[in-house]
């Protein structure tokens, strides 16, 4: 129990894949103008990251290992990703339409983004179980939000107080701040020790 | 010029577009995870250039070549296929060859599938040109990621850990700025790449929205 | 149905081609990658019992030097002197460190120590990877546990300096030092007998 807890919160803040693992940057640079629009994509992303998770991980030891077929895994995890989200697409079209309306435009992006393949390739790697998978991508989306839905937060307000140099504009100054939060998320280092 | 003469005019455009105008990480933002993430050291941003470099000229060849018949409605999972099973190739190539620098990089090498560059490239490009210009497209944009991670790397390194591929270059007492090593650093010479960059190409800043 | 057909067959006939073409790159490299990991963990040992070899020869002077005992589970490399190494594993402050301990032939003292994988601060707490700062432990004793002390105070033989900046790490390593020579130990000493 006590492992599961230290897996959360090294996940949220002490290893945050964001600010730490440096993960998931794309849409951080073209989506955290915005909070309304950093929150949508930080929901999605955590739905997402959570089921494949939990997809891959049955695929990958109830099928891949036992057949000796892992050497393929990055392009089984990869296709299994885009379904997933297909998957969830439709769904959410059909039973929530309300959820669609507000977070569908995301879903094709998270595809691509680097966190969703990032979570499944650390819990193979680190040979995480079932349960722990689970834990471990629910607090590495959660951080992952939290990372955008702050710099996004600050960037709302420097837009509205600051005179960013043009140059800097856009995602010069997404960088800077996400920058200044990493650092500030390095005090976080220590609170928990990881295996 | 006699690069120019050399590629032809078409070649040329493509390049020089691939080279700076159109340079991946500068102007389009395509690629920014690795480049933070690997670039602490030069010889890990060496390598991933080349990784980089090797998916995009095999994802080339194969869209390119295949560009007329692969059908429509599946091309992305087809981008998707070719992609991760070279980028598969590059992974065991490093870790039996170079296998320091696989464990420095490791994850992060798997995570070039997810690289919108090489995607952003093959739907954009490679689906539509022929293949010596898919080619060369292919390796422009592959020099321009490398000379941005590498250039940020050589100041990561530099600042960070006082040494340039492994050899030491500060001077006796300095102190290593240990930021530039970890994810903050990366953060802020990218920021600060970026700056320069756009302004440097009179990039517009986007539309506040 | 003829489209979807077509979609189909196609995308399968690609994965089949890369995977064929994967598998071959997979035959090739499998035995290197091995290999590789091997003589990784062959590295280590010889540093850490202080055995010097020629890169080139490696594994057969590991051969020739060293013979590989299991315990109930746990692998100990010992040499014809009765200096034992063992392997060791651990949580650092940033992520697992590993490496391999040498203890002489009376059962107690350090021989030598070496870290083959550690995730801490670079700069910082990954300098407990240096040879110079490993080299501290040697001559050390172990069964009080070793304990780290602020930099330039440790006087017993069961002390090390600690690295300024770096305590957490440096604790985190003793940490591990400690727990696995107790689990170890015991088993150093049946083969020392």
């Amino acid at each position: 129990m006590l492992k599961l807890v230290t897996i959360l919160v090294a996940a949220v803040l002490t290893h945050n894949i964001a600010l730490t693992y440096l993960l998931g940057m794309c849409p951080f640079i073209s989506l955290s103008q915005r909070l309304k629009t950093a929150s949508g994509m930080g929901v999605a992303v955590i739905l997402v990251v959570v089921l494949t998770a939990a997809i891959n991980w049955p695929i990958y030891h109830l099928i891949l290992l036992p057949t000796n077929s892992e050497l393929i895994y990055y392009i089984v995890f990869i296709l299994v990703i885009a379904g997933s989200v297909q998957l969830l697409e439709m769904v959410m079209e059909r039973f929530f339409p309300v959820l669609q309306a507000h977070f569908g435009i995301f879903l094709p992006l998270i595809t691509v983004n680097c966190t969703v393949l990032a979570v499944s390739l650390f819990m193979v790697l680190r040979t995480y179980s079932f349960v722990t998978t689970l834990v471990f991508s629910l607090g590495s989306a959660l951080g992952w939000t939290l990372a955008i839905v702050i710099v996004a937060a600050i960037n709302e307000k420097l837009r509205l107080v600051g005179d960013v140099p043009k140059g800097l504009r856009g995602p010069g100054i997404v960088m800077i701040t996400a920058g200044i939060i990493a650092l500030a998320f390095l005090g976080f280092g220590g609170m928990v020790n990881i295996q | 010029m006699t690069l120019r003469k050399l590629l032809g005019k078409e070649g040329y455009k493509t390049f020089m577009k691939g080279v700076w105008k159109d340079h991946p990480i500068g102007s389009m933002c395509l690629g920014i995870c690795s480049a933070l993430a690997v670039s602490n050291t030069v010889a890990n941003a060496v390598a991933m250039g080349v990784g980089v470099t090797f998916v995009l000229l095999a994802t080339a060849v194969i869209v390119s070549s295949l560009r007329k018949l692969i059908p429509l409605r599946v091309r992305i999972i087809v981008y998707m296929i070719t992609i991760s099973a070279f980028v598969i190739v590059v992974d065991k190539v490093l870790k039996a060859f170079f296998p320091d620098i696989s464990e420095a990089v490791g994850p992060y090498v798997g995570l070039i599938i997810t690289n919108c560059i090489i995607m952003g490239r093959a739907e954009a490009f490679y689906s539509q040109n022929t293949l010596p210009l898919s080619l060369l497209d292919a390796v422009a944009n592959g020099i321009s990621y490398s000379y941005t991670l590498i250039s940020i790397a050589i100041v990561r390194e530099i600042l960070g850990f006082g040494t340039l591929l492994g050899f030491k270059v500060t001077p006796e007492g300095w102190e290593n700025w240990v930021v530039m090593s970890l994810a903050p650093g990366a953060f802020f010479l990218l920021g600060i790449f970026l700056w320069v960059t756009r302004t440097l190409a009179g990039v517009e800043p986007p539309r506040e929205g | 149905m003829n489209g979807r057909i077509r979609m189909i067959a196609f995308v399968l006939i690609l994965a089949s081609i890369l995977t064929g073409a994967l598998t071959s790159v997979e035959a090739w490299t499998k035995p290197i990658i091995a290999r590789n990991e091997a003589l990784k963990i062959k590295r280590n040992v010889m540093a850490a019992l202080e055995l010097d070899y020629e890169d080139a020869a490696l594994e057969k002077t590991f051969a020739d030097t060293v013979s590989v005992v299991e315990k109930e589970g746990r692998t100990f490399y010992v040499t014809d002197d009765k200096t034992v190494a063992f392997p060791i594993n651990g949580s650092g402050l940033w992520g697992p460190i590993s490496g391999v301990l040498a203890v002489e032939p009376d059962g107690v003292t350090v021989k030598g120590i070496t870290i083959v994988h550690q995730e801490e601060t670079p700069g910082l707490g990954s300098r407990i990877a240096e040879q110079a700062y490993l080299d501290k432990f040697r001559a050390k004793r172990l069964h009080q546990g070793i304990r780290i002390t602020e930099e330039g105070k440790a006087s017993g033989d069961n002390e090390v300096d600690g690295i300024t900046g770096a305590t957490l790490s440096c604790q985190a390593f003793a940490r591990i030092l400690n727990s696995e020579a107790s689990a170890n130990l015991p088993g150093v000493k049946e083969i020392q007998q």
